[in-house]
């Protein structure tokens, strides 16, 4: 029976999930496994185990409740080991590594930011920075649309404008969050946003954390923030969190 | 009995939020060399980079067309994303104001992304192949 790993705490970690629902259907049992002074959460694997939304759920909630007692290491969804002895071989052998790492993220959570633009606001914006595309619109729109061309070259200069918005923007974001983070990580670009950053926070200053989210927000009604949080701090466990995600692949 | 802990989920809130941090329990976190991983397939379509989609003729003709729907002598003067401007522009409505001519810049990829989600409920595999490979190299 092979082994799925949730995360990695202290033995000393005051509460740790035990008996609740893990991946799996049915779901499988949580359980610990113990090794020197670290603990590993764990549970059966099952053997058709697939990125399944009902899954990567399971395997959050088993983090967040471990992470709400204390500081936890949380590994990537999908980890499977062997067999338990093979969980507790490597928990002795990389001991000094965690414990200093959880050392690190105690007290600590994290707290992803992504924003993307309010498609209307962003182009009106775009649209008063620069009059040289407002009057290419009005152009257009007297010649009953314009062109194939003219549309193309118009839409090609917004595309721009657009783009260096949202470059612009994404620095705006993560110079007024960071003051407030213990670290900070770069996640990965995609299409749903124009800044993907996750934060690590002390759980003492998350109020302060999320209020300049809230000023943000207001100071850039052309933006819509979306935060996450707390969450365990799965952009930090490798020891250079200001390191992009990309890089340490 | 699981107990979790209160999210702190702004702007789109609800699936988008869920998704959110979905995205982190798939890409972030301890890897351990000596545990084998669960293969991605089809959710790896996720790192694809926007900017890639973002330079194509498509995307300029639907950014024109959003442009010539917009109205110039509102938007400068008013505070932006007001309720009367939304009326205007918001395509149909369905997602509210994020969707539209800038989602539109790279809707192919959002498809995939949807269809990826899809997958990840579903089991089905279409797009396999070219996530898995990328996901070998990943993790060599």
């Amino acid at each position: 029976m092979t082994t799925y790993v949730y995360g990695i705490a202290a033995r000393s970690h005051p509460a740790l999930p035990k008996d609740m629902g893990g991946v799996g259907t049915p779901a499988r049992p949580v359980r610990v496994l113990q090794e020197g002074e670290l603990a590993a959460i764990v549970s059966d694997a099952p053997e058709d185990l697939r990125p399944k939304r009902k899954d990567l759920l399971a395997h959050q909630n088993v983090l967040s409740e471990a992470g709400a007692g204390g500081a936890v290491l949380p590994m990537r969804f999908g980890s499977v080991a062997p067999d338990d002895a093979a969980v507790t071989g490597v928990l002795a052998e990389r001991a000094e590594h965690y414990l200093e790492r959880l050392q690190a993220l105690d007290g600590k959570v994290e707290y992803n930011v992504k924003a993307s633009h309010d498609q209307e606001a962003v182009l009106h914006r775009v649209m008063s920075d620069n009059p040289e595309l407002r009057a290419l619109v009005e152009s257009n729109r007297q010649a009953g649309g314009g062109s194939y061309e003219d549309k193309l070259r118009l839409g090609e200069m917004v595309a721009g404008a657009v783009q260096a918005r949202e470059g612009e923007d994404a620095a705006v974001l993560r110079q007024a969050l960071e003051t407030a983070a213990a670290a900070e990580s770069v996640g990965p670009e995609s299409t749903g946003w124009l800044a993907n950053l996750s934060f690590l926070v002390d759980r003492e200053k998350a109020e302060e954390f999320l209020a300049a989210v809230e000023r943000v927000r207001e100071g850039n009604p052309h933006l819509d923030v979306r935060v996450n949080g707390p969450l365990p701090p799965y952009s930090f466990v490798e020891p250079a969190p200001s390191e992009p995600a990309e890089a340490r692949a | 009995m699981t107990v979790v802990p209160a999210q702190q989920t702004g702007g789109g809130g609800g699936s988008s939020g869920l998704y959110d941090v979905l995205e982190l329990v798939l890409d972030r976190g301890l890897v351990i060399d000596a545990f084998v991983r669960v293969s991605l397939v089809g959710i790896e379509i996720l790192k694809i980079d926007v900017r890639v989609v973002v330079a194509s003729v498509d995307t300029y003709l639907r950014f024109a067309e959003a442009c010539n729907r917009l109205d110039l002598e509102s938007g400068p003067r008013k505070s932006p994303g007001l309720p009367d401007i939304v009326g205007e522009i918001t395509e149909s409505g369905a997602r509210g104001k994020s969707k539209g001519a800038l989602s539109g810049a790279a809707q192919t990829i959002s498809d995939a992304f949807q269809q990826a989600r899809g997958e990840g409920q579903s089991e089905s595999r279409p797009r396999a192949r070219k996530a898995t490979a990328r996901k070998r190299e990943d993790e060599e």
